[in-house]
């Protein structure tokens, strides 16, 4: 997450003054860097996963699962062990199963209660580094888990079913309320100590006037209340200004009501960063996976209560969205602009708006038509050399304002680094990330995709890594086309929200995704005039004839089976059978093919509804608990028998009937 | 005559090169699909001046003369017509995996596959510009591999005849020779069951490194085989070819002057609208350039040899 530089961190009205040299600094940065890097070339395809781990501590006797805050003293044991490691002097920890792989590495994360794990060193494509993924990512558990105490465990849950609730779900107690998040429902404490943190959450909170927002529906069971109003929502609170919120309207009815960065935050993600072979790859792959990032949303679906209520949501991407949105009344078209640039139609948080790729194949009418764009800031970058695309791009993300500025940094301008640039890069959180490469490093020019939802199994979590870096190799050598619309994605994201979505909705998929043959021009006849078409609708170069049909033939309404799986028709070939036939194309061993049949199966019977959701298993599993009310409620038992059989779960894996074998085998004896 | 028959990339060839079936069913339909759209492909070269044809009716009741998009060579008929002059790959040689595997085909005399080893090796060296391959992969006919029974019997498990031990060991001497020579850095089987290994193993001078099988269920493969793959050093891959890659009927189909035809054979024998005579595939070789270090498939294509004519080589 970002960078932990140290310094002075400014307070809103202070911060927002330095904003505009800020972006000035990070627009030079970046031209430099750009210089420098654009004509990279050749990096081999190396790629990470990150793992989000929630840590909980048990108290058995009680019967009650809280959050440990003990993330500081978790890192510092982990960082000591480290230490040891590369200095050869360590033998306790047991390297014999992972021999040749360095020891993962640990990093701090928003919530106190969370820590992040990637492999020592990145993957390859070597089919024998696909099968490390796995156990590397139980190892990183493990060793996790022995740096905490005993009653703790690293858990991937999505959120904490029970945070922001009235009970003691920390541990150790903070009431809440503090100065930084000012929540009526969380303590300051349970973000970050590091001045980083509690200065976003309290910067987002003044830019935007007021405290962020978060309303989900609540799921309606049989005895829920109607209309259900949040009971935990406290309208007699005077402490802080923003205690006003509620009594203005904030928390709405048949909604669960969250006001803090911490809601959305302290939520754990899967995600995946590729390595391009140079910058031309990099942007392909940014644009090519952009309309896959809603799909895999759907498919790892695992969100289903929020601070002790059962939602009708499935995931945890829109809460996000709104626990960091800062954008001010106006910027939301609810004031006229006065004092503002223009009105933002997304959080910083949110689905991607840009396409980025000198692809033939990008068409004018599949870009972003509300695109918001810094004009001067485009200029500046065309100026500088930067091609349209790209300089929209980087303009796009600039629209925003640095939230966490330390004043150290605004001395001198150092070209040679990045940090003012990743200020403002790494505080856009959308569903792809296009990463320039560092500066003064040798890595390459990265995409990170960003959509999935954490699995409470690391087979679950190897599998969907490995999914997304076969598909990877599947557009890269079939030259695939998965082009639609930006704003079809965006609705899209929304759609993946629905309860069920995996199976009850449809998404707006490219029909055929396979390049055009490009007509042969007779030989030795090298006749470019017949290419410039004038009527061309593509954004980069000439398009290739026959002219291009309506954009809207191009797309149609799928299930997420059918993308996955392939139309019964056999329109659409279905994302696994594109990487089952890549995988015919090259030489894997027995074993390794056999590893990956296991992963595509898992990924194959999630989109068809043979094995459940992560959401589906939760729902399931609360439905049928004794204790539960059918009335949404997600109690303090309930939440301890939970995180029990999530525990269970991802030891077993749902293996001979044991707990979970619904979202992982499918039936109960094998 | 000889007939050339060639996929060009098909991974940069649009839709029927990928098909949607159960991913571990052994079929031919990529190879016969590729060959398909390729020969269409061919005949749909727009003209310079852009029309690709005055005829209203459209280009499929009016077919090409054959002639127009084939070229004949050295007593060879290119289908379609290839240009050897295009760049086949676009990075230093030393940056891919190529891998060839080759298809002799059942009913073709063993006297012959010295030739056509060479032959199919010569074409893919010329189609991708390169001095030499990885991997070499033999394909006999009629070797069966069945994960659950691990004796494999020949005699029992084919259709075709079974290849004979002998033939095996004598067409390798020819794979050898090719390995010696510099042009194939690596050899390899398929189908093989570990006791045809071990019975093979002895009488080569080049091991093979690979053993290639198709399994239903890779999972499932024979632990015996396992154990000797490993001991011996060779590396078990998985494949999804078919035995039988490419069968006269579908050949005379595939040429033939009906609808999914090309036109290239005559519609009777006295018509003089294309080539008389029988046709008898000799073998089908597969190729592969994979980026190494990127796992990125940038050519994969086939080249099919079928003799034609009223005196099709004698079977001696």
């Amino acid at each position: 997450m970002g960078l932990l530089a140290l310094g002075t961190a400014l307070e809103w009205p202070e911060a927002k003054k330095k904003a505009d040299q800020v972006r000035q600094w990070g627009i030079e940065q970046l031209l430099a860097n750009w210089r420098r890097a654009r004509g990279k070339e050749r990096d081999a395809l190396l790629w990470g996963d990150e793992v989000e781990y929630l840590v909980v501590a048990l108290d058995d006797t009680a019967k009650k699962a809280r959050l440990s805050l003990a993330q500081a003293e978790i890192l510092k044991s982990l960082a000591r062990d480290e230490a040891l490691w590369k200095s050869g002097g360590c033998k306790n920890r047991d390297n014999g199963d992972h021999d040749g792989e360095e020891p993962p590495h640990f990093h701090p994360e928003f919530g106190r209660f969370m820590l992040e794990a990637t492999p020592g060193r990145p993957w390859g494509i070597g089919f024998k580094d696909l099968l490390k993924v796995e156990s590397n990512m139980k190892w990183r558990r493990e060793i996790a888990k022995a740096h905490m105490a005993p009653n703790e465990s690293p858990i991937t849950l999505t959120t904490f079913p029970r945070l922001g609730t009235k009970d003691d779900y920390i541990q150790p107690y903070y009431p809440p309320s503090g100065p930084a998040l000012r929540s009526q429902f969380v303590p300051d404490e349970i973000a970050n100590p590091h001045i980083r943190f509690p200065t976003l959450a309290a910067n987002i909170r003044s830019r935007r006037g007021r405290k962020v927002e978060l309303n989900v529906p609540v799921y309606k069971d049989l005895n829920t209340p109607s209309p259900f109003k949040d009971p935990t929502v406290d309208y007699n609170l005077h402490q802080w200004p923003e205690d006003d919120d509620v009594r203005n309207g904030a928390a709405k009815d048949d909604h669960v009501y969250m006001d803090a960065m911490a809601f959305g935050m302290g939520s754990c993600c899967l995600q995946i960063t590729f390595q391009a072979k140079n910058m031309t790859e990099g942007r392909r792959l940014y644009d090519q996976l952009s309309p896959l990032g809603p799909i895999l949303l759907a498919l790892t679906a695992a969100t289903p209560i929020y601070k002790g209520f059962l939602v009708d949501t499935d995931v945890r991407w829109n809460q996000i969205s709104r626990a960091v949105d800062d954008r001010t009344p106006e910027e939301l078209g609810e004031a006229p602009l006065k004092n503002d640039r223009w009105r933002i139609p997304k959080s910083r948080y949110a689905s991607n708006s840009t396409y980025i790729s000198q692809d033939p194949r990008l068409r004018k009418e599949y870009l972003d038509p509300d695109l918001v764009v810094d004009e001067n800031i485009k200029k500046r970058l065309m100026d500088g050399g930067m091609d349209e695309l790209l300089a929209t791009h980087f303009a796009h993300l600039f629209i925003r304002d640095p939230l966490v500025v330390f004043s150290e940094d605004l001395e001198e301008l150092d070209l040679n680094k990045g940090d003012h640039f990743e200020n403002l890069q790494s505080t856009n959180w959308q569903h792809m990330r296009f990463k320039p490469p560092p500066s003064e490093s040798d890595i390459g020019w990265r995409v990170e995709f960003r959509s999935m939802e954490i699995q409470i199994t690391d087979f679950e979590n190897a599998a969907f890594s490995i999914f997304i870096v076969l598909i990877t190799r599947a557009i890269l050598s079939f030259d695939l086309n998965f082009y639609i619309p930006i704003p079809l994605t965006t609705e899209n994201m929304e759609t993946a929200h629905a309860r069920n979505a995996v199976l009850d909705k449809k998404f707006y998929f490219r029909k055929d995704p396979f390049p055009r043959r490009v007509p042969k021009t007779p030989q030795l006849s090298t006749n470019n005039s017949t290419f410039s078409s004038t009527t061309s609708s593509a954004v980069n170069t000439p398009p290739p004839s026959p002219p291009l049909g309506p954009v809207e033939t191009e797309y149609e309404l799928m299930s997420i089976s059918d993308i996955v799986n392939g139309c019964p028709d056999g329109s659409f070939p279905g994302l696994i059978p594109l990487v089952e036939s890549y995988l015919n194309s090259v030489n894997v061993d027995v074993e390794t093919r056999c590893f990956l049949a296991s992963y595509l199966d898992l990924i194959q019977k999630r989109a068809d509804g043979t094995l459940w959701t992560g959401a589906r298993w939760i729902r399931e599993f609360v439905a049928k608990h004794p204790s539960y009310k059918q009335d949404s409620v997600v109690s303090e038992e309930i939440t301890f028998d939970l995180v029990k059989a999530v525990e269970e779960m991802t030891a077993k894996e749902g293996r001979n009937g044991s707990v979970g074998w619904e979202l992982l085998r499918g039936k109960k004896k094998n | 005559m000889k007939l050339i028959l060639s996929t060009s990339n098909i991974m940069k060839g649009g839709r029927p090169s990928v098909i949607r079936q159960p991913p571990t069913q052994k079929s031919n339909v990529e190879l016969i699909n590729s060959l398909r759209s390729n020969f269409i492909a061919s005949q749909q070269i727009d003209t310079p001046n852009g029309s690709t044809n005055g005829d209203a009716n459209g280009s499929q009741t009016s077919r090409q003369d054959y002639k127009s998009w084939t070229s004949e060579q050295d007593g060879a008929l290119y289908i379609p017509a290839i240009d050897f002059s295009q760049p086949g790959l676009s990075e230093e040689r030393d940056q891919y995996d190529i891998t060839v595997k080759l298809f002799y085909l059942p009913g073709i005399p063993v006297s012959r596959r010295c030739a056509h080893t060479r032959e199919a090796i010569d074409l893919v060296l010329k189609e991708l510009h390169v001095k030499s391959i990885d991997l070499l992969i033999v394909s006999f006919p009629g070797i069966l591999f069945d994960a659950d029974d691990d004796s494999e019997d020949e005699e029992a498990s084919t259709n075709g005849e079974p290849d004979d031990f002998d033939s095996m060991v004598q067409t390798w001497r020819v794979l050898e020779l090719l390995h010696e020579q510099g042009m194939i850095a690596q050899l390899g089987v398929a189908e093989f069951g570990s006791e045809r290994l071990a019975r093979f193993l002895p009488h080569t001078k080049v091991k093979p490194s690979v053993d290639q099988i198709n399994l239903k269920d890779c999972c499932v493969v024979p632990k015996s085989l396992i154990l000797y793959a490993k001991q011996e050093h060779i590396q078990l891959l998985t494949h999804n070819d078919c035995n039988d890659i490419l069968p006269v009927g579908t050949t005379r189909e595939l040429l033939g002057p009906t609808e999914h035809g090309s036109g290239i054979l005559a519609s009777a024998p006295e018509a003089e609208d294309g080539i008389q005579g029988d046709v008898e595939p000799q073998w089908v070789v597969k190729y592969t350039a994979v980026v190494k270090d990127r796992g990125v498939v940038e050519n994969k294509g086939y080249f099919a040899l079928a003799d034609v004519g009223t005196c099709v080589k004698d079977r001696a």
